[in-house]
């Protein structure tokens, strides 16, 4: 008898309830913490997790599929429920796409009310994270106070569009100029509200507020630190490998950032930085976020200050028909690279349309990163990478 | 943090249970819905009403409707001709016109196709239901509705 043995017979003598080997738990699909219906299989040693297998799917809608079936105006109006939290920064790459294949450009005033409400977008997404990750660490106090601010970035972008959540306000050579189609709504003129601009700068005073109350509450806080600090390290190399985008690619210390490197929207006319930090773990990804806020409220304040005069859009056919080729478009989402793949065949609605979601490709480094990693480090790690899953599964 | 630490033990704690003082002392920024009525912006995509006097039953709402929520049916009517010896003249009228709220993604595409003036929206919200089937809304509350179009909001100066 190996020696091997021998240790593992007389321990098992010992006790038999002591031995843990590999159980395997199920967490999900209906977990507060998985920001949707997400499933974990996961190979748990004691509190020590082994092995993860994500289950996605569940809330699979097919927005690939109904895409083919849908014109380019219908589509609007799919590709702003894929990422609900921010549904403007997800219809801009797909009609600027749109408007690629048909060879017209956006007029400039459309062009900034276009980046003034994705950076809006951008800002109501992240606060959504500052308060749902303190909340998954147990904090329920940030909650309350990133979710009273982001109303008012809710309200901004709805007195413009309509709609809080689905502005559906871009259209293929601008944004949506007019009410309706008829002689009486044709003249009604969709521009910005009265004071707009004036309740803009108010709310970025506001966000700079609550960026600041959000970093004495938790930033500074010593049981945040604790719970995050060093916690599900991703080294630069394996963030570039996995395919991360966004803030979780750039709290690993890579400075990319489309909205430097495409040129979709004028963001060259605009001075900002990128926010960056060297770390890779969970805390730098969370004040990462925070930063990224105070750029974004950076560059709503330089949008709404030399924002052009001008038409909202230019002059397109009224039915549209994209003529044959495909391109690809990708723009900043607040969560990385969001992408649309779109294949026309000359017709009023897309041949083939496929999808680059953010967060399926953030998701992708969730066994990576979790393996060995405790139990309770997997909700901290889960909340740091911040997807949706309507994101997840398009 | 260690440095933090020795200076003040849990100065975090300390900092943000200050904050917390402030705020509360502050007055609340919620509207008591059922006692206080939110007003919603002009603009707020909250119903569709419709003109019947100014539809013509083309059908192209319920063409372009992305999810195909619109529901008409019509007839044509002869009228009396306006002037003496005239031709009498045909006018289509709705039979039906419903939309299905449990199925309308209030993507305004109706309103924005509708090229006769006859769908406006509205930011009307109170219109829940305990059964999703009672969704279903007919002309007159469409009609009904027509009255709470607001005024368009001015605009700023480009």
């Amino acid at each position: 008898m190996t020696d091997l043995a021998m240790i593992h017979r007389s321990e098992s003598a010992v006790s038999i309830e002591l031995q843990t080997p590999d159980m395997t738990l199920n967490i999900g699909p209906q977990h507060p913490s998985t920001h949707g219906v997400l499933r974990l299989i996961a190979k748990v040693a004691g509190e020590r997790v082994t092995d993860v297998e994500p289950v996605i799917g569940y809330m699979h809608r097919g927005y690939e599929k109904l895409s083919e079936v849908r014109t380019y105006a219908q589509i609007t109006t799919l590709v702003n429920r894929i990422d609900w939290v921010a549904g403007f920064a997800s219809e801009v790459p797909f009609i600027i796409g749109v408007e690629k294949l048909m060879g017209v450009e956006a007029p400039p005033r459309a062009q900034y009310i276009r980046m003034i409400l994705t950076e809006l977008a951008r800002m109501a997404s992240h606060l959504v994270f500052m308060s749902s990750y303190p909340l998954e660490l147990g904090a329920t106090t940030p909650l309350m106070y990133a979710l009273r601010e982001r109303e008012y970035i809710l309200e901004l972008i709805e007195e413009v569009t309509g709609g809080r959540f689905h502005p559906n306000f871009n259209r293929v050579g601008g944004v949506k100029p007019v009410y309706g189609g008829g002689s009486m709504t044709k003249k009604w003129s969709l521009d910005l509200p009265e004071g707009f601009l004036q309740r803009a700068r108010d709310a970025m005073d506001r966000m700079e507020q609550i960026c600041d109350d959000i970093d004495t509450l938790v930033s500074d806080n010593e049981l945040i630190k604790m719970r995050t600090v060093g916690i599900g390290v991703i080294p630069r190399d394996k963030a570039l490998e996995y395919g991360l985008t966004g803030p979780n690619l750039r709290a690993s210390g890579v400075a990319y950032d489309l909205r430097k490197v495409e040129n979709l929207l004028p963001y060259d006319e605009i001075d900002f930085d990128i926010a960056v930090r060297q770390g890779g773990d969970c805390y730098d990804r969370y004040v990462l976020r925070i930063e990224e806020v105070r750029q974004s409220s950076r560059i709503v304040r330089q949008a709404v200050d030399q924002i052009p005069s001008g038409p909202l859009q230019t002059k397109v056919p009224r039915v549209l028909k994209a003529p044959r080729g495909q391109v690809y478009s990708r723009g900043e989402n607040p969560k990385g690279e969001f992408g649309y793949h779109i294949v026309s065949e000359g017709a009023r609605m897309p041949y083939r349309l496929k999808i680059r979601s953010t967060s399926f490709s953030n998701l992708s480094i969730l066994p990576w990163i979790l393996q060995d990693a405790l139990i309770p480090d997997l909700v901290a790690i889960m909340g740091s990478l911040d997807f949706v899953l309507g994101d997840v599964d398009r | 943090m260690s440095d933090k630490q020795i200076r003040f033990p849990f100065r975090g704690l300390w900092e943000g249970m200050w904050l917390t003082l402030k705020t509360m002392l502050k007055p609340a920024p919620v509207t008591m819905y059922p006692q206080v009525q939110e007003e919603p912006v002009p603009r707020a995509r909250g119903v569709i009403a419709l003109d019947v006097e100014a539809c013509t039953v083309c059908m192209l709402c319920a063409r372009e409707c992305p999810d195909w929520c619109i529901y008409i049916e019509g007839h044509k009517e002869e009228q009396p001709p306006s002037k003496p010896g005239g031709r009498p003249r045909v006018r289509a009228t709705l039979d039906r016109f419903d939309i299905d709220y449990s199925l309308c993604m209030y993507c305004g595409i109706c309103v924005e196709v509708c090229p006769f003036d006859a769908l406006f929206w509205t930011p009307e919200y109170e219109y829940s239901e305990p059964k999703i089937t009672n969704l279903l809304h007919n002309m007159d509350k469409l009609t009904y509705w027509l009255g709470t179009v607001p005024d368009q909001p001015p605009l700023e100066k480009s």
